[in-house]
């Protein structure tokens, strides 16, 4: 089974646990087309880069999961349709990752490229 | 102290992500990319970041991504006189 993580960007007017029902239908999918998720986060709420249907927050999430294509393929479709996210994308993933995400981690310092503290 | 000549063939090492003790490129790691766009946000090409090539193309991948998931800006405005509030 390969490894996938999917992050979607969600409309900024919804709640944070409209975002994680959200989240929860989609990991909900990904089970019932056998796979299995390792891991989802909550990013927050944070500015875009650029605006993205004219709104320049949005609710960031994130699910890694071990499924097939097809699962992944079916999650995509259901992402597209769905008028709450406004952009995802999933990325095969070559091993799962070990720990959350450098996002997670950030505490909002700018810091040159860093060598590992943990291997 | 001898005057020799300046050696400008010497800047970096060597490619900041092929050593065993570097991080990985992950695409969500913005602070680490942001090391290497310049101010516009355009990818640095890799004679002046002394980045490998095989490390250059998955960077580049990384930048791109982290530019279609809005972590990054595809052109960043220039440092105007804006006052950020808070």
């Amino acid at each position: 089974m390969t490894c996938y993580e999917t992050v979607f960007i969600a409309r900024p007017d919804l709640t944070e646990t409209q975002v994680k029902d959200l989240t929860k239908k989609f990991t909900d999918i990904l089970t019932k087309n056998g796979g299995k998720v390792l891991k989802t986060e909550y990013w927050g709420l944070r500015t875009l880069a650029y605006k993205i249907n004219k709104s320049s927050k949005g609710h960031y999430a994130l699910i890694e999961s071990e499924a097939d294509g097809k699962a992944i393929a079916e999650l995509d479709r259901l992402l597209r349709l769905d008028e709450d996210v406004m952009r995802y994308m999933s990325v095969r993933l070559k091993a799962p990752s070990k720990e959350p995400s450098v996002i997670l981690s950030n505490t909002g310092v700018k810091k040159p490229y860093i060598k590992r503290e943990a291997a | 102290m001898s005057m020799s000549k300046p050696n400008f063939t010497r800047r970096q090492k060597s490619c900041p992500f092929s050593s065993e003790e570097s991080c990985d490129i992950d695409w969500k790691d913005v602070d680490t990319l942001n090391g290497y766009i310049s101010e516009r946000g355009k990818i640095m090409p890799s004679r002046i970041t002394v980045v490998s090539q095989k490390k250059q193309r998955v960077l580049a991948l990384a930048i791109k991504r982290a530019r279609q998931m809005a972590l990054m800006p595809y052109v960043a405005q220039e440092n105007t006189n804006r006052t950020r509030r808070g």
